[in-house]
C-alpha cells in the first residue's frame, strides 16, 4: 500500500503525517497524532460521535480519508479547552446536565460549537436540527439542547470571543 | 446537608466534556496489538475443520487462536447454566458466535488475516422462535430437554377461586420485541498478559468483581490472577456484563505475550452483544367491579439465544416482579427461557420487568375502560402504601406509588385532556388524532437473588495529608452519574467540601469487592456503602482531632473539610492538618477507614420464591401524549410527563437526566427499534437501519419526584435507572388507544401496523 505525506493543522498545531491515503481521519487523529478525545461510535457516519471541524465545518471524521486532507485545518474537542479549563459551551453542558456517559459529548460539543459560530441565537428547532446527525443514548437530548441554548443566552453579540472565554473547570 | 438534594455539576464531567476522559478504547500500552474475532455466519452449524495456516503466515500477524488454544472449560455468567466456551467447540449456535481470533500489528492486518481463516461448516437444522424450539422434535441446541433452559413456576393464593369470583376477566397474548441497548461506546477490551500467568484487563464493565470470578474459571486461573480496571464507560444499560470478547482478548494476549486491544465495530456489536429477551406473554386477569385486581395468571416464553447469559432470571423477573407493584393476593406464573439459534439475550434496563409492565399496564388500561373507571382511580385502588408486605414477602418500607399516580395525572392534566376514542369520544375525525395514556411501574432497588453470597456494599476512605478525601468503592459508573451521587453522599456524611472528594476508579486490585451496577442498586446499596465508610472516617478523624486539638471528642464535629469545636467555634482545624499529624506520628500510615452496609434482604426461596429481594422498592407513573397520523400511520410522541418515587432526590438534575434517557429508550422500543432477524441472521445491524430516537424524535419530558424517604437508603434515597424505562412503551400504547381506539399488544408499533389496524377497524365498523 502506497503511503503519502500529508500536512495538516490540528488545533492550531502543524503536523506532518505519513500514511496511506485510505486511512480515515479519525485514525489519523487518534492513532497517528494521539488525540483520543474524538470517539468512534459506529464507523459509518451514522452516530456523529467522531465529529470534528474541517475548515470550520462539522464532519464525521470516520468518513474523511487522509488522501482528502492536505493543508486543512482541523479542530477536535481537545482544541476547545486549554490547560485544563473548559470553554463556555462545555461548562454550560455540565451545568445543564448534558453529559452523562460522555461518549457522544465530544461530537455533540463540536456540532454545538459550529452551530453557535454560525448562528449565535438559534431557536430550539434549529438546535435540534443541528444535532440530528448525532446520536445519544443516555440523555434523550433535552439537556444537550438546553446546554446549547444556555450558551447562546450567555454569549454576547460577538460569538467567538465568549466561546473562547475560559471558565474554571 | 450541603450537597445532598442539590444539582451539583457532575464531578467527572469536565473530563467527559473535554475529551480527556479515558475510555477503554483510548488505552494505549507499549507493544499493544490489535485483535479481531472471526464470528459464525451461520445460525446453527457443525464446525468440520478450521485452517488457520494462511492467516498465521500473513506478515504482521502475531497469533491466530481457535478452541484448541483455550482452556476448553465450560463456563457462564450463571453457574447453573454454564454453556459458554471462549471459542466455539465443534459447533456454532448463533450468528456471531466466536470461532477464531487474530492478533496483529494493526487493525487492517488483523482484518485481512480473518479473511484467510478457512472454516468448514455443515449447516444444521435451526430454530429461532422460542415457542417452536419447545416443541417435540425441534432441533436441539444445547442438549436440553425441549431446549428449555429454565422452567419457572409460582402460585400464591386461590387463583382459580378468585377468577370465578371476578366481575371481569380479560385474557390476551402480548409480544415484546428484541431490542438492542445501543450504548454509544461499543464493547471493547484491552488485556495485558502478566508474567505470573495472570492478566490485567481494562474493561467497560458493570460488574468487575463478579465477572472476574467467571473469567478466572474460563481461563483456568484463580480470581486474584486477574486484575480488572474499569475506566470511564460509555453507557451500558445492562449490556456490559460478562462478555466473551474480554476472554478472547485474554487468550490472544497470552498466545502472543503482548497486550491486545479489541474494539468491536458497531455492526459486530449488534451480534456480539446481548440484546433484550424477546417475550411471548399470555396474561389473564380478573377484576372486581370497583377496580380491585382479583387474580392474575401469566405464561411467559422468552428466547435465550444460543447460549445462556441472563435470560433465566429475566424470565423469572417477568413472571412475578409486577406482583409486588400492586396489592395482588392471587397470582400464578409459568415461565420458560428457551434456547434458540439467535443472538444470546441478556439484561437491558428493566430486566424482564419492563416486558411484563407492557402487558400488565395495557390490560389495566383496558379493564379501566370496561369498568368505566379512569386510569388513575383503578391504579390508586390497588396501589401499595409504605410498610406494605407484598404477596411474595417483599417488604416495601417506603412507597410513593399513589403520589406518582396522582402527580403524573395532575401535571399532565390527562383526566381532562383524553380523547376517549376507544369509548366513542371525539377524535376530531381528521387525519391527525391526539391521545394520552398513563402507565405505572414498580422495580427493585437492589436484588438479593442476583449474587447469592451477599448483596451489600462497602467503601474505603483515605484522608490524605493534603486534605483530599479519596474514596474507593467497587460499584460502577457507566455514565449514569453514580460517581457524582457518591461524592455528594461522601461529602455530606463526612462534612467535607465536594471538591475535596476524589472518587477512585474501580480497580479490583484496590477497590473493595463491589457487586457493580445492575438492578437499580447503585444509589441505594452503593450509596449506603459510601455513607458508612464516610461515617467511619469521620469517627476516626474526630478521634485524631481530639488528640491533636486537646479537646473532648464529643465536642467536635466536621464542616467544609474542617473539624471544629461546638463549644468554641473559633477552634477549627483543616482535615489535612489532622491527617498529616496522624500520619507523621505513625510512620506515614494513612488515615484510613472503611465501612459497609448489609441490607436486611432475604433471598427468594428456591421453591416458593418467597423472600424480600431488595432493601428498597421504587415506583413511577408516566403519561404520554401522542399524535397519530392516520394517513401515513406515523406516531409522534408530543408530550411526556414522568413522576417517580426516588426516596429522596440526591441530585435532581441527574435524576431528570436518567428519566429523560429512559423515556427516550422506551419511545424507541415502542415505535422504531426492532432487531430484524430472518432465519437467524441479523438484518439491520447498523444505526441507519436500526433507528434509535434522534434529537427531533422526542418531546420534552416533564419530571416530578416523590420523596417518601426510605429507611434503607442513604439519606432516604432509592434508585432510578430501570423504572425510568419500564412504563414508557405501554404509556405510548395506551395513548395510541386513546387517540384511535385500537389497542396494540405487540412491539414495536410501526406505521404499517397502525395502518393495517385502522383498515381492520374501518372494516369492522
Amino acid at each position: 500500500m502506497s503511503k503519502r505525506s500529508i500536512t495538516l493543522t490540528v488545533n492550531g498545531d502543524p503536523y506532518e503525517v505519513v500514511t496511506a491515503g485510505t486511512k480515515r481521519l479519525i485514525d489519523v487523529l487518534r492513532n497517528e497524532i494521539g488525540l483520543t478525545g474524538t470517539k468512534e461510535g459506529c464507523g459509518e457516519g451514522e452516530c456523529g460521535a467522531c465529529t470534528v471541524l474541517l475548515n470550520g465545518d462539522p464532519v464525521n471524521s470516520c468518513l474523511v480519508l487522509a488522501g482528502q486532507l492536505n493543508d486543512v485545518e482541523i479542530v477536535t474537542i481537545e482544541g476547545l479547552s486549554e490547560a485544563g479549563s473548559l470553554n463556555l459551551l462545555q461548562d454550560k453542558f455540565l451545568e445543564a446536565g448534558a453529559v452523562q456517559c460522555g461518549f457522544c459529548s465530544p461530537g455533540m460539543i463540536m456540532v454545538g460549537y459550529a452551530l453557535l459560530t454560525d448562528n449565535p441565537k438559534p431557536t430550539e428547532e434549529e438546535v435540534r436540527e443541528a444535532l440530528s446527525g448525532n446520536l445519544c443514548r443516555c440523555t434523550g437530548y433535552q439537556k444537550i439542547v438546553d446546554g446549547i441554548l444556555a450558551t447562546a443566552e450567555a454569549m454576547d453579540s460577538s460569538p467567538l470571543r465568549p466561546l473562547s472565554e475560559r471558565v474554571e473547570a | 446537608m450541603k450537597y445532598v438534594g442539590t444539582s451539583v455539576k457532575a464531578v467527572d464531567g469536565a473530563q467527559r466534556a473535554s475529551g480527556t476522559a479515558q475510555f477503554v478504547t483510548d488505552v494505549r500500552l507499549p507493544g499493544m496489538l490489535h485483535g479481531r474475532i472471526l464470528r459464525s455466519p451461520h445460525a446453527h452449524a457443525l464446525i468440520k475443520g478450521i485452517d488457520v495456516s494462511r492467516a498465521a503466515a500473513l506478515p504482521g500477524v502475531k497469533a491466530v487462536v481457535t478452541h484448541e488454544d483455550t482452556p476448553g472449560v465450560s463456563f457462564g455468567p450463571i453457574t447453573a447454566f454454564e454453556d459458554w466456551q471462549i471459542l466455539a467447540k465443534d459447533k456454532v449456535r448463533f450468528e456471531g458466535e466466536e470461532v477464531a481470533a487474530v492478533a496483529a500489528i494493526d487493525e487492517a492486518t488483523a482484518a485481512r488475516a480473518l479473511e484467510l481463516i478457512e472454516v468448514k461448516y455443515e449447516p444444521l437444522p435451526a430454530v429461532f422462535d422460542p415457542r417452536e424450539a419447545m416443541e417435540e422434535g425441534a432441533p436441539s441446541i444445547n442438549g436440553r430437554e425441549r431446549n428449555i433452559v429454565m422452567p419457572f413456576k409460582l402460585e400464591r393464593g386461590d387463583v382459580d377461586g378468585a377468577f370465578s369470583g371476578s366481575d371481569l376477566v380479560i385474557e390476551h397474548d402480548y409480544f415484546t420485541s428484541q431490542v438492542y441497548q445501543a450504548y454509544m461506546e461499543p464493547i471493547a477490551a484491552v488485556v495485558r498478559p502478566e508474567t505470573n500467568g495472570g492478566f490485567t484487563m481494562w474493561l467497560p464493565i458493570q460488574i468487575p468483581n463478579k465477572s472476574r470470578l467467571t473469567y478466572a474459571k474460563a481461563l483456568g486461573l484463580a480470581p486474584e490472577d486477574i486484575r480488572v480496571i474499569k475506566p470511564f464507560m460509555g453507557g451500558a444499560f445492562g449490556a456490559k456484563m460478562e462478555s466473551d470478547v474480554h476472554l478472547v482478548c485474554a487468550v490472544l494476549a497470552r498466545a502472543c505475550g503482548r497486550p491486545v486491544r479489541i474494539a468491536l465495530s458497531r455492526r459486530e456489536d449488534f451480534v456480539g452483544g446481548n440484546p433484550r429477551v424477546p417475550m411471548y406473554i399470555h396474561l389473564k386477569m380478573g377484576f372486581m367491579r370497583d377496580g380491585r385486581f382479583a387474580a392474575k395468571e401469566v405464561e411467559v416464553i422468552g428466547a435465550n439465544g444460543g447460549r445462556t447469559v441472563y435470560s433465566p432470571p429475566i424470565v423469572a423477573t417477568a413472571c412475578y416482579r409486577v406482583d409486588s407493584a400492586y396489592s395482588f393476593e392471587n397470582v400464578r406464573s409459568v415461565g420458560y427461557s428457551v434456547d434458540t439459534n439467535t443472538v444470546p439475550t441478556g439484561a437491558f434496563r428493566g430486566f424482564g420487568n419492563s416486558q411484563m409492565t407492557f402487558a400488565l399496564e395495557g390490560m389495566i388500561d383496558e379493564a379501566a375502560d370496561k369498568l368505566e373507571l379512569n386510569p388513575v382511580e383503578i391504579r390508586l385502588k390497588n396501589a401499595v402504601p409504605s410498610g406494605f408486605v407484598s404477596v411474595h414477602g417483599w417488604e416495601i418500607m417506603s412507597s410513593g406509588q399513589a403520589e406518582t399516580i396522582e402527580n403524573a395525572a395532575r401535571i399532565s392534566g390527562i383526566l381532562g385532556r383524553r380523547s376517549r376514542a376507544g369509548s366513542g369520544g371525539g377524535t376530531g375525525g381528521g387525519v391527525l388524532r391526539r391521545g394520552m395514556g398513563l402507565a405505572s411501574c414498580n422495580h427493585v432497588s437492589g436484588n438479593k437473588a442476583f449474587f447469592p453470597p451477599f448483596d451489600g456494599s462497602s467503601s474505603i476512605f483515605r484522608i490524605a495529608e493534603d486534605g483530599r478525601v479519596q474514596v474507593f468503592q467497587g460499584e460502577c459508573d457507566m455514565g449514569q452519574g453514580q460517581t457524582t451521587v457518591f461524592a455528594q453522599i461522601a461529602a455530606d456524611a463526612l462534612g467535607a467540601r465536594l471538591e475535596d472528594i476524589v472518587m477512585a476508579e474501580v480497580d479490583t486490585q484496590i477497590s473493595p469487592f463491589g457487586l457493580g451496577s445492575f438492578a437499580t442498586r447503585g444509589t441505594t446499596l452503593g450509596g449506603m456503602g459510601v455513607k458508612r465508610g464516610a461515617e467511619a472516617a469521620k469517627e476516626m478523624l474526630l478521634q485524631a482531632a481530639a488528640e491533636y486539638m486537646g479537646v473532648e471528642v464529643s465536642d467536635l464535629d466536621t464542616e467544609d473539610s474542617e473539624v471544629y469545636s461546638s463549644k468554641d467555634p473559633e477552634k477549627r482545624v483543616r482535615f489535612g492538618e489532622i491527617a498529616k499529624d496522624f500520619m507523621f506520628a505513625r510512620g506515614g500510615m494513612p488515615l484510613l477507614a472503611q465501612g459497609y452496609y448489609n441490607p436486611n434482604t432475604v433471598a427468594p426461596d428456591a421453591e416458593t420464591k418467597y423472600g424480600n429481594v431488595a432493601p428498597a422498592y421504587v415506583f413511577g407513573t408516566h403519561v404520554a401524549e401522542v399524535e397519530v397520523d392516520t394517513e401515513i400511520g406515523e406516531v409522534k410522541v408530543t408530550g411526556y410527563w414522568a413522576s417517580h418515587d426516588v426516596g429522596r432526590a440526591i441530585n435532581p438534575r441527574l435524576l431528570e437526566g436518567q428519566v429523560e434517557g429512559g423515556v427516550a429508550q422506551g419511545i424507541g422500543w415502542a415505535l422504531t427499534e426492532d432487531m430484524v432477524v430472518e432465519e437467524g441472521l441479523n438484518k439491520n445491524p447498523t444505526f441507519l437501519d436500526y433507528r434509535i430516537p434522534g434529537s427531533r424524535d422526542l418531546p420534552r419530558v416533564v419530571s416530578d419526584f416523590v420523596e417518601p424517604v426510605d429507611p434503607n437508603g442513604p439519606f432516604g434515597a432509592k434508585g432510578i435507572g430501570e423504572p425510568a424505562l419500564n412504563p414508557v412503551a405501554v404509556a405510548v400504547a395506551n395513548a395510541i388507544y386513546d387517540a384511535i381506539g385500537i389497542r396494540f399488544r405487540s412491539l414495536p408499533i410501526r406505521p404499517q401496523d397502525i395502518l393495517d389496524a385502522l383498515e381492520e377497524q374501518s372494516r369492522q365498523r
